[in-house]
């Protein structure tokens, strides 16, 4: 009867990557979902089908009962709580119902791996050189199966948005929260994996939407953007309360890619420099005239003061985040154990352009349309704004996913 | 296509896993030879009837299509019983 089951198991935590018809079991070691310990949980993936088939009961719940009892029970760890979860909540619960009923601690994800995809987190960085003084606020708001990353800075009241995600409530709650006025929102490009909040935003607060003009021009079509938007040019300084970000025009990923220095002490990278890897410079579709370009432009990030903290635009997995849940670093860290700029330091010119082009993962055609939702050329409805979005971001040079696939123990 | 079937089970408005526990149900009522003609509304139910059809014992998929009524999407599976 074991046998019988097709099953997979691994470290690695990759539930949005997970085929969307199959039951998933899973086993955690430690509650949340943040870095070491999401990487340690133990994945089942299992078909509610094979599971009605092997337990051959009319009712779902005593065909669970049935099959984990014969066959799957001396697989699943009895001494860890296991949570389960599916496409869209409802096999889960019935197979939870099942767990319980045999002794075992179980939760199921409502709303399932849908729910999970529209999940935001957000966190105050506040410790570990991290700071949160009365007039200097930063936020990281994350879309943790999307392996999306945005920002929020914010001093006497007054807040800029780095990047914004499709959804607007994480921003507009947290201004509510944190009694802010939302005065800019910035793309630090015209993104390809994701739907930016940031024209719908900055509508919907009065705020000025900005971006680098070179990302209003869509690369594959070479139509210009069809939104409003203000100009954000190389050294341009834009203050909030006490304090100002700092525009640095860094092409390589885009041709419009910027950076933000905020007071030389933050760095929010957006796609050039993320915690393990770099971005990849093919998305445009002109990968051998822009890579040269994109190691110019890291070179003049890495000449930045090294205790600069890096706020990047993405992850790739999980358990590149500290164990509050954040994604930074320090330039200084990640020169010693950030794959791209290790290779970045150790090539020549030419060298560092072979390496991007040997290291480039599959292009998704999805991302074409992406960029023109973003540059306002289509509009698609809710449902297929989500469906585009669906899948983890492939952003990043394939040295990341290489690493997050396997999962570390 | 228009294939031939000898009952009808309507899932429409219910959600994964219903309508393959109960379409599943229905075929045990079947005589071997006989087609259930399955209609639904859960979009998964696609990928799920196919993916179950593989490894059930005694059924065969011999047919899947997709209609659009009145702005609505219903999948309609054709199982077989086999034995």
């Amino acid at each position: 009867m074991r046998s019988g089951l097709r099953q997979n198991c691994s470290n690695g935590w990759n539930i949005a990557t997970g085929s969307l018809s199959w039951m998933c079991a899973i086993a955690m070691s430690s509650r949340g979902f943040g870095s070491k310990a999401a990487a340690r949980c133990r994945l089942f993936n299992i078909p509610y089908f094979e599971m009605l088939e092997l337990g051959d009961k009319d009712d779902m719940v005593d065909s669970i009962v049935a099959c984990l009892d014969s066959g799957l029970a001396g697989q699943l760890p009895s001494d860890l709580p296991i949570l389960t979860l599916c496409a869209k909540g409802g096999t889960a619960a019935l197979v939870g119902q099942g767990l319980r009923r045999l002794g075992y601690t179980s939760a199921n994800l409502q709303g399932g791996m849908k729910a999970w995809g529209d999940y935001y987190a957000t966190r105050a960085l506040v410790a570990g050189g991290l700071v949160e003084s009365p007039d200097l606020a930063i936020y990281q708001v994350s879309r943790p199966a999307r392996g999306c990353l945005s920002c929020m800075v914010a001093s006497a009241g007054r807040a800029i948005v780095i990047d914004p995600l499709r959804h607007l409530h994480p921003y507009l709650d947290l201004a509510c929260r944190a009694g802010l006025t939302i005065e800019a929102v910035m793309d630090t490009h015209g993104h390809a994996d994701h739907i930016s909040g940031g024209p719908a935003l900055a509508a919907k607060t009065g705020a000025a939407y900005y971006l680098h003009p070179h990302d209003a021009i869509h690369p594959i079509d070479m139509l210009p953007a069809a939104i409003p938007y203000e100009f954000i040019r190389d050294g341009q300084v834009f203050p909030f309360g006490w304090h100002a970000l700092k525009a640095l025009h860094i092409p390589g990923h885009t041709l419009g890619m910027v950076a933000f220095q905020l007071d030389e002490g933050y760095l929010f990278t957006g796609d050039s420099i993320f915690i393990r890897s770099i971005a990849r410079p093919d998305l445009g579709g002109r990968a051998e005239s822009w890579a040269p370009l994109h190691g110019r432009s890291l070179r003049r990030l890495l000449g930045l003061p090294v205790g600069t903290i890096v706020l990047p635009g993405h992850f790739s997995s999980l358990d590149e985040a500290d164990e509050m849940g954040r994604f930074a670093a320090s330039l200084d860290d990640l020169k010693r154990r950030n794959d791209g700029l290790v290779a970045l330091q150790q090539e020549s010119e030419e060298g560092f352009v072979r390496y991007l082009m040997e290291s480039l993962p599959r292009f998704i055609p999805e991302y074409v349309d992406i960029k023109r939702v973003n540059a306002g050329l289509l509009a698609p409805a809710e449902e297929d704004a989500a469906t585009l979005e669906l899948g983890k971001n492939v952003c990043a040079l394939s040295q990341a996913y290489a690493v997050s696939v396997g999962g570390t123990q | 296509m228009s294939q031939v079937f000898d009952e009808l089970f309507d899932a429409r408005g219910l959600n994964c896993p219903m309508p393959l526990v109960n379409a599943r149900k229905e075929i045990g009522k079947l005589d071997p030879g006989q087609v259930l003609k399955v209609v639904a509304t859960d979009r998964g139910s696609v990928a799920d009837f196919q993916g179950w059809a593989k490894i059930a014992k005694n059924v065969e998929l011999v047919g899947q299509e997709t209609e659009s009524i009145g702005g609505v999407n219903v999948y309609v599976h054709y199982v077989k019983r086999m034995a």
